[in-house]
């Protein structure tokens, strides 16, 4: 499937990316655009994360929509429910 | 108890498991009749019994509380007049609402769930009958806490819909409101296992031939409610534990200071509390299509459209709840929006309920007592159905809001809905009990059910301007409300008629041959009643396009499975959620046994020991205040009720995952779209999915009270990211340790295993050790639970977060040890299991460690 030398060319990735995050903030961007890179860097490495550590690659598909599904679920109460406010 | 009702007639079910699970395995199953077996049973069909007797129990104790109230409203009252006094009426009100929907109207479809589907699919039994039981028993003690929480100086009073600020403990500051709460709570976490149980078993074992195309309507109504309890249910959960928090520890999400507050709840509980409307209708509904098409003696009309307007509505029931909220201060724009989705949602309704009339125009109609009550469930729902659209829309409901022309639409869905579930037992009990009930008794039942129904519900609609939940109202109303309550007496004294119709026939009603209804055509009716304990003596296929049962010998061989001679024979309790949604995973047993070749397992006491542990747990922890639990002797006591229960969930846990189970036995037939993946891992992920919600929900109370608050006013609670950083970097290298762990499991390497495995769990232990350092500072910094909603997210979302670590600690700590002893070299999914969960542990911090420590 996947040999332990990718799985660790992931693992220092996610570790050197978490890093980035935390670099992002103190590079004095703004804020929104901070704010975006960070979460985009977030998503990245829970995709990575999914995709070999928790293999969903080589599944079938369907796991990764059912996962999709609950996804959207939380994001429609989330950002309805934000979009309530305004 | 009633429980004993199929014991006299079930002795041929008895017999043949003394024949068959006579093994010398300790696993001896007592028969039907003994007390020991109810304890014991993971049988789907024992189950069933179990769900419809308990849940027609909490019918009565709701009945009784409706009453209570019906004759309280006999006139509009004053303060202290009348039989209640006024807390009593507000509890009276709550604790109806909440045990009709909860604890009676679902489980009792499920009843019929548990007994009828897998049946109907051609399985042996559920994927996981151990957690079908835990279901079951954890449903039966949430059942209970919420019983003793009348005896804690009161239940909750704020209405089922439990809205914020009422439901926080200054203005419900009763003990027994939190145990009302967490008795909820309870109850989720069995709904959650049963939903990972029947999704998995739905999706994976139905008989070759049967495509979903094909699967029976009953069956098909089941589906779409599993799948929309599954994330409907993490909702409400997210819900509870944040209102359980509000109460118990002290965090401020509700409290009537924070931004948005009140409004926040109304989300979270309507994101629920719609698709909940559909999770009791359903069932109901698919009851109404099998007993119209078996008595019409036709196939519905347009039975491809009929399910799929059953899907959309299952979708968009995701997308309607603000129609709940149109009196709250969400904007104009949305408000336009769920009143154009809502109304949308009635179309597929239309659809169904135009199939169902076509199917008896084109059919000729036997008017048994099944069918009398579910065509009265039709004429109540389409009645129920119209005056909901008028709330629907905006302006309407500026007027309807508040008032009974909300009561009286809502019971005429429900409890139209039940009317329908009343037809389903009706219609199974044959096949449940091996009687014939009393034709005639069951249609005087059926016309005093339905006069008493209508004279209780219709005047409300005429009486719409009674405020909704108080027991004033214009005196010119009187005599509206005097036929409602000579009605809730008709209705409710209906159920005698059946109690005693059904009591006695299930002793000596006529026998009921295989199947006592002409043109039923789902596979139940091609068994024995009741049918053998387990099911099929050979493996059912529709493989020529009707139902066959073939031999042992001409099924095609399947394909070799991971290891162990016992071929399909897969285990049980891949999947564990206990109510702290802890998840073991035990699949490692089959090949503890793989030179035996024995049948399935059916009995095991740890479900119910399990969950009697989970009760004493919450139940210890339902005085807390502000974290602390109350002075003196009773806070002693509850203290100590708290560790005892974590004990004996802790130990029953452990004990449930070294018992030797075997879940049943199949051959994969029809899996889409799961084909190919271990069940294991198919409900693990379906787990993961409701879990994906319950964060959501978390993490959408912070957003959404972010949002309120002002987003880039609200600075992150720990001044210094570098913390949550290190942990960051904990989590992400345990994440890897699991991976080297699977690795080392697939090429057999002992030492690698278990090393991987420990180092999991120091770097688990580190993770939780760094957090626990960064509290104390916040807390000696002043900063605490209750300081502001700021702290209160930071602390919640995070506790929620390391709680899950702790599971999994737990978890690891059971597989290292498993390890050591040589497990999992031959079967490594229990590592695999594992490591999905603690990946997923690990992704949730990717998102909490930037939205809590940087931006």
């Amino acid at each position: 499937m996947v040999s332990t030398k990718l799985y660790t060319a992931i693992y220092v990735v996610l570790f050197v990316s978490a890093t980035v995050q935390v670099l992002v903030e103190f590079a004095g961007l703004s804020y929104w655009l901070a704010f975006g890179v960070i979460m985009v860097l977030s998503a990245a490495k829970a995709v990575l994360v999914a995709a070999y550590f928790q293999h969903l690659r080589f599944e079938p598909r369907s796991l990764t929509y059912l996962v999709g599904i609950g996804l959207a679920a939380a994001l429609a109460l989330t950002l309805a429910a934000s979009y309530s406010l305004l | 108890m009633t429980d004993a009702s199929p014991g006299g007639d079930a002795a041929a079910d008895g017999g043949h498991e003394v024949a068959r699970g006579g093994d010398d395995h300790g696993h001896d199953f007592p028969g039907t009749g003994s007390i020991k077996r109810w304890f014991v049973t993971t049988n789907h069909k024992d189950v069933g019994i179990l769900y419809i007797v308990t849940s027609l129990f909490f019918l009565v104790l709701g009945g009784v509380l409706a009453w209570l109230m019906r004759i309280q409203l006999l006139a509009p009252r004053a303060l202290g007049e009348g039989i209640l006094a006024p807390v009593a009426y507000n509890q009276a009100v709550s604790a109806h609402g909440l045990l009709m929907v909860f604890w009676f109207l679902s489980p009792f479809a499920f009843g019929f769930a548990n007994y009828v589907v897998p049946l109907q699919l051609g399985a042996k039994d559920l994927a996981f009958p151990r957690l079908n039981a835990l279901s079951y028993w954890l449903y039966l003690f949430s059942g209970i806490l919420f019983g003793v929480s009348f005896f804690q100086g009161g239940t909750f009073s704020g209405g089922w819909t439990m809205y914020a600020p009422l439901n926080v403990p200054t203005f419900t500051p009763d003990v027994g409101a939190s145990t009302a709460v967490l008795a909820l709570v309870l109850f989720v976490a069995s709904v959650t296992v049963s939903s990972v149980n029947f999704l998995t078993t739905m999706h994976r074992m139905r008989a070759e031939g049967l495509t979903l195309r094909n699967v029976p309507l009953f069956s098909w109504t089941i589906l779409l409610t599993a799948w929309m309890m599954l994330f409907a249910f993490a909702a409400l959960l997210a819900a509870l534990l944040v209102l359980s928090s509000d109460r118990l520890l002290g965090t401020t999400y509700f409290a009537m200071e924070s931004p948005a507050g009140a409004l926040l709840w109304t989300h979270l509980f309507w994101f629920f509390g719609h698709p909940e409307v559909y999770i009791v209708f359903f069932p109901a509904l698919g009851v109404m299509a099998e007993v119209f098409q078996t008595f019409t003696g036709r196939r519905i009309v347009g039975r491809k459209w009929f399910i799929l307007a059953m899907v959309l509505v299952a979708i968009q029931s995701f997308a309607v709840w603000m129609h709940h909220m149109f009196l709250t201060s969400i904007n104009l724009q949305v408000k336009t929006l769920f009143m154009i989705t809502t109304i949308g949602i009635s179309l597929p309704f239309d659809l169904m309920v135009f199939a169902l009339i076509y199917t008896m125009l084109k059919g000729k109609i036997r008017f048994t007592t099944p069918f009398l009550f579910v065509f009265g469930a039709l004429l109540l729902f389409i009645i129920g159905g119209i005056t909901g659209v008028f709330l629907g829309a905006v302006v309407l409901d500026y007027e309807f809001r508040g008032t009974y022309w909300v009561v009286a639409h809502f019971h005429y869905v429900m409890v139209g809905g039940v009317t329908a579930l009343v037809g389903g037992l009706y219609y199974w009990f044959p096949k449940m009990t091996g009687r014939m009930y009393d034709e005639f008794l069951g249609k005087l039942h059926f016309a005093v059910y339905f006069v008493g129904f209508n004279l209780l519900y219709f005047p409300l609609f005429v009486a719409w301007e009674t405020p909704r939940r108080v027991f004033d109202y214009a005196p010119e109303l009187a005599p509206w409300h005097q036929l409602a309550t000579v009605g809730g007496f008709v209705l409710g004294l209906s159920f005698l008629i059946m109690f005693y119709n059904l009591f006695k026939s299930a002793f000596v009603g006529d026998p009921a041959p295989d199947n006592p209804w002409e043109y039923a055509t789902t596979a139940e009716w091609a068994v024995s009643s009741p049918p053998p304990l387990e099911n099929f003596d050979g493996t059912p296929t529709y493989r020529d396009g009707h139902l066959e049962f073939l031999d042992a010998g001409e099924v095609a061989p399947s394909e070799e499975r991971s290891g162990g001679p016992t071929g399909a024979a897969v285990s049980d309790g891949g999947v564990t959620a206990s109510a702290t949604r802890a998840v073991t995973a035990d699949a490692e047993l089959p090949t503890a046994d793989a030179t035996e070749v024995e049948g399935p397992s059916h009995a095991s006491i740890w479900p119910f020991v399990l969950s009697a542990g989970a009760f004493l747990v919450l139940l210890g922890l339902s005085p807390l205040q502000d974290a602390a639990f109350p002075e003196g002797m009773v806070g002693a006591a509850y203290a100590t009720t708290t560790v005892a229960g974590g004990v004996v969930t802790l130990g029953s846990l452990v004990a449930m995952g070294l018992e030797p189970f075997r879940g049943p036995v199949f051959e994969e037939g029809e899996a889409w779209p799961f084909a190919g993946i271990d069940n294991g891992k198919v409900g693990m992920w379906i787990f993961l999915a409701s879990d994906v919600v319950l964060f959501g929900g978390f993490l959408g109370a912070y957003v959404f009270t972010r949002v309120a608050f002002g987003w880039t006013g609200w600075e992150p609670i720990p001044s210094d990211p570098i913390p949550g950083l290190v942990n960051t970097y904990i989590l992400l290298t345990s994440s890897f340790t699991v991976v080297l762990a699977l690795v080392a499991a697939e090429k057999k390497h002992k030492w690698g295993l278990v090393t991987s495995l420990g180092a999991t769990f120091v770097l688990g232990i580190g993770f939780l050790v760094n957090k626990g350092l960064e509290w104390q500072h916040l807390f000696h910094e002043g900063l605490w639970l209750s300081t502001n909603v700021r702290a209160s997210t930071f602390f919640l979302t995070t506790g929620l977060h390391a709680a899950h670590v702790i599971a999994g600690l737990v978890i690891a700590l059971y597989l290292t040890a498993r390890a050591w002893r040589g497990a999992y070299l031959e079967d490594s999914r229990s590592v695999e299991y594992f490591g999905l969960y603690w990946h997923f542990v690990d992704i949730v911090w990717l998102f909490l460690f930037p939205l809590f420590y940087i931006l």
